[in-house]
């Protein structure tokens, strides 16, 4: 008889905790269950599971060690088809086989159309519509713009600086050396044609609206905390540590220019 | 009875089985056409789940309230 017991063993070392003697739980019997396999037996024996048995695939031999630990009864979790080990379970194969591949087919249809849902959305949130795009471009009329002066337009919602340089300015500009600018960029690498000069209107400090022909540099000037942009809006004095950002921009003609 | 049920059962999913599932090649268009059939029906059915729980609120239940106060 396996009984799950522990008893202390006498030895030099002193057993840290004493030993117990363990009191297997009482086993409840069912005698409606059926023999379905060895471990089912525990549900229907007073006994643990047969210790000996004979049978091609059975236990060789009693082990002793860990006969506490009882073997769990999987048949709850077998399919019911092939519960009984008496029964063939060829002739319930193809409802198996159906029910395995209804729930693999099931799943893939799920997972399809999540997958298509998703890739639609992100698709058609990437392409933007024709109305969105033609929001985002700004057409200046170039002519308008005298001389010296510099006009602001809004554009995505930013200020847009298109300033129409002098000659002396254009020289002036381009004749700076890049030694002494905190972010070395010559004039020619800012401007397309060096009559105009098109920059966002936004400090690169912290964000500010500069004001124009202003400051020791005849360029801009940022009243929020004293930046000094050039006429080519590089930034020469103050805090702000970039240049003014240069928007993509093409001229359609000589008067007529399209940011964006 | 039982058994007679249980053998009904058993021939419809033996002919399921070998129409839509023992072919590799068939059980995926049978995926993909089964997708396309509960995507319109989940969408389809998700759409008139809606209306019907917002019956009244919607632009198109009271739509015919205003047009019509603009003909007279």
């Amino acid at each position: 008889m396996l009984e799950a017991t522990a008893f202390p063993v006498a030895g030099p070392l002193k057993a840290l905790v004493p030993g117990v003697i363990i009191n297997e739980e009482k086993i409840l019997i069912d005698p409606k269950k059926p023999f379905l396999c060895r471990e089912s037996l525990s549900g229907q024996s007073p006994k643990t599971g047969p210790a000996v048995t004979v049978s091609i695939n059975g236990k060789a031999g009693v082990r002793f060690a860990h006969t506490d630990i009882r073997v769990p009864d999987f048949s709850h979790y077998r399919r019911p088809d092939v519960l009984n080990p008496q029964k063939s379970s060829q002739e319930s194969s193809e409802s198996r086989k159906t029910f395995s591949y209804l729930m693999t087919g099931g799943s893939a249809v799920l997972s399809l159309y999540t997958a298509k849902t998703l890739i639609t959305q992100f698709v058609t949130s990437m392409s933007a519509s024709a109305d969105v795009l033609a929001v985002s471009k700004i057409e200046i009329k170039l002519d308008q713009i005298p001389e010296g002066k510099n006009m602001t337009f809004k554009w995505r919602g930013k200020p847009l600086f298109v300033r129409h340089r002098t000659e002396k300015e254009i020289k002036t500009e381009d004749s700076v050396n890049l030694a002494e600018l905190r972010d070395p960029q010559h004039d020619k690498d800012r401007v397309v044609n060096p009559k105009w000069v098109i920059v966002l209107g936004v400090c690169t400090h912290l964000g500010c609206v500069p004001i124009a022909n202003a400051g020791e540099y005849g360029g801009y000037y940022c009243p929020c905390h004293g930046s000094h942009y050039d006429a080519s809006g590089r930034i020469r004095k103050g805090p702000a540590p970039l240049n003014l950002e240069v928007p993509y921009y093409e001229f359609l003609d000589d008067d007529t220019v399209i940011v964006g | 009875m039982r058994s007679e049920r249980c053998t009904d059962d058993m021939a419809l999913s033996k002919t399921i089985y070998n129409v839509f599932f023992r072919r590799s090649s068939v059980f995926t268009v049978t995926i993909v056409v089964s997708t396309l059939v509960f995507e319109r029906a989940f969408d389809q059915g998700g759409d008139a789940l809606f209306e019907h729980l917002n019956r009244g609120k919607l632009w198109k239940h009271i739509k015919h309230n205003y047009s019509e106060k603009t003909e007279e």
